[in-house]
């Protein structure tokens, strides 16, 4: 018997909703509270985790995040890695740092042009400022593509890369495989610079603060998938000892913990802080950026994150050149390895900064318990901050208003939790 | 994290619709994703599979059509088409 089948027509928008939560409180015309909620699921996978080999942990943790599944993949293979005494040869570092670089461009570039810029230039949403800035949105689109492309070749696919193990690669790329990258990479190393002119001419609101930046530093290059941890008030760590400088706090008002430092302090994750403490580490065409935009060595306006994103593409798109021009396949696409007993720890450069994970192993190489901290959660603290001081001269303004304001700030961190146009829901209790 | 909240939203108005219409089941689902909606249909397909199971669209057929128009009025959003039911 065969049924019958009706289609019925919906034409409806699908929605991603409540992601994030604001909630102010003004009293008097002072602002008493900002909290803002954030839902996280590290803790979820944190629990998943226990009883899983170890060997399964980055493909787990890299379906935490649509938009940075590399850096997951990344911070979690370093901590195994770190945990079983495992060298990575350096062509295969070189390889992961190339898959590192797809990421930042395929995520910076979506943060800046698609989400970001429009509150710039006063439009609700891409869309609307594609009708007017056609060009751009379309260069936009083309070097994220770019970025996708070296994802999708490393990674097997494009979201939520499946070739990616502990010790390397399940196979490795041939150089005529890769040579293809090639010219769009370059072509959208070029337009990255271009990109970045009308972002200098954008009227950014005069608002600064003193963060304590913590980033990761190496030797030689500016930090994506290796280095020490490092701070600028002087902490200089192995990403083993992170737990001695950050431990996380509940908070009442989230689900999301508050990390803090021994003394209660707040720190910054993310470019700024990348760049703060690593200028001497940009590539040559990134500080040629840097500088084109007029940006000095240390920025603390959270608002001119989305140029400092710019250079960050410019040199990840520089360092991806220079990664498939110098690649020679060695003969093995992972170094082998067998899981042991202990606890590894394990830090990349996410997008939004540094993101830690930890894992503690038994003899049989399963794990017994998982920590992972996203970049977002450690910031939550400072975009709580940011808000309270940016939004206090604007309370006087209407609630949909505010939330404009309110949104601008907090996409200066983050559009993992404000992808879509309209994504906060905003309390404002007035009193 | 964005897809977890996107695909439950979209599976809560199948099931939705489905049951305004006595359906039994829901075999298939069309979407369009525009050019700025931040996924791929992979990706969304995996999501799809992933959050329809026990649901009344679980085993649906979905066909997905992505837009290349970032100037299309809702490049940045995915559209439930149509769904069918049995
Ligand atoms: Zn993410």
């Amino acid at each position: 018997m065969t049924e019958t089948t009706r289609t019925i027509e919906v034409n409806q928008l699908a929605r991603v909703e409540g992601e994030g939560a604001l909630h102010l409180a003004i009293d008097g015309g002072q602002l008493t509270v900002a909290e803002l909620r954030i839902f996280e699921p590290p803790r979820y996978f944190e629990a998943l985790l226990r009883g899983r080999d170890c060997r399964e942990a980055p493909d787990i943790t890299a379906r935490i995040c649509g938009i940075c599944p590399v850096a997951y993949l990344m911070s979690s293979c370093a901590a195994i890695e770190d945990l079983c005494g495992l060298r990575v040869p350096a062509p295969l570092v070189d390889l992961r740092r190339l898959l590192y670089c797809g990421e930042w461009i395929e995520s910076h570039v979506l943060h800046m042009f698609m989400l970001h810029l429009p509150d710039f230039l006063g439009y609700p949403d891409a869309v609307s400022m594609a009708r007017e800035h056609g060009d751009l949105v379309r260069a936009a689109l083309r070097i994220k593509k770019a970025g996708n492309g070296i994802v999708a070749l490393l990674g097997g696919r494009e979201i939520h890369p499946i070739n990616v193990r502990i010790g390397g690669f399940y196979r490795l790329p041939t150089r005529a495989e890769l040579a293809p990258l090639r010219d769009e990479l370059a072509f959208a190393l070029d337009a990255a610079e271009q990109a970045l002119v009308p972002l200098a001419a954008l009227d950014f609101p005069d608002f600064e603060r003193d963060y304590t930046f913590v980033a990761l530093r190496h030797d030689s290059e500016y930090p994506m998938g290796r280095g020490r941890l490092v701070s600028s008030d002087g902490v200089d760590l192995p990403v083993a000892r992170y737990d001695d400088y950050l431990t996380e706090h509940h908070v009442r008002h989230s689900t999301s913990l508050h990390s803090r430092t021994a003394d209660g302090g707040v720190v910054h994750l993310g470019p700024l802080a990348r760049y703060a403490l690593n200028h001497d580490r940009l590539t040559p065409r990134a500080r040629a950026a840097a500088a084109a935009a007029g940006l000095p060595p240390v920025v603390r306006n959270p608002f001119r994150s989305i140029q400092v994103r710019g250079v960050e593409v410019v040199l990840a798109l520089e360092e991806a050149l220079r990664l498939i021009d110098g690649y020679v396949p060695g003969d093995t696409p992972a170094a082998a390895f067998e899981p042991r007993a202990g606890i590894g720890y394990g830090a990349t450069e996410a997008p939004r900064g540094v993101l830690y994970h930890r894992y503690a192993v038994d003899a049989a190489g399963l794990i017994t318990d998982a920590k992972i901290v996203a970049p977002t959660s450690v910031n939550q603290a400072v975009i709580e901050a940011d808000l309270r001081h940016y939004v206090e001269p604007n309370l006087h303004q209407p609630d949909e208003a505010l939330r404009a304001v309110c949104e601008t700030a907090i996409r200066n961190y983050d559009p993992c939790i404000s992808c879509s146009a309209h994504f906060l829901k905003l309390t404002v209790e007035r009193r | 994290m964005h897809e977890h909240s996107l695909i439950a939203n979209l599976l809560s108005r199948i099931d939705a619709i489905a049951c305004q219409h006595s359906a039994k089941r829901v075999v298939g689902v069309s979407v369009w994703i525009g050019a700025l909606a931040h996924i791929s249909a992979g990706h969304f397909r995996e999501h799809f599979e992933d959050g329809s199971r026990g649901s009344l669209a679980q085993g649906a057929r979905l066909d997905i059509e992505v837009s290349d128009d970032p100037e299309h009025p809702q490049a940045q959003d995915i559209l439930l088409r149509s769904i069918e039911v049995v």
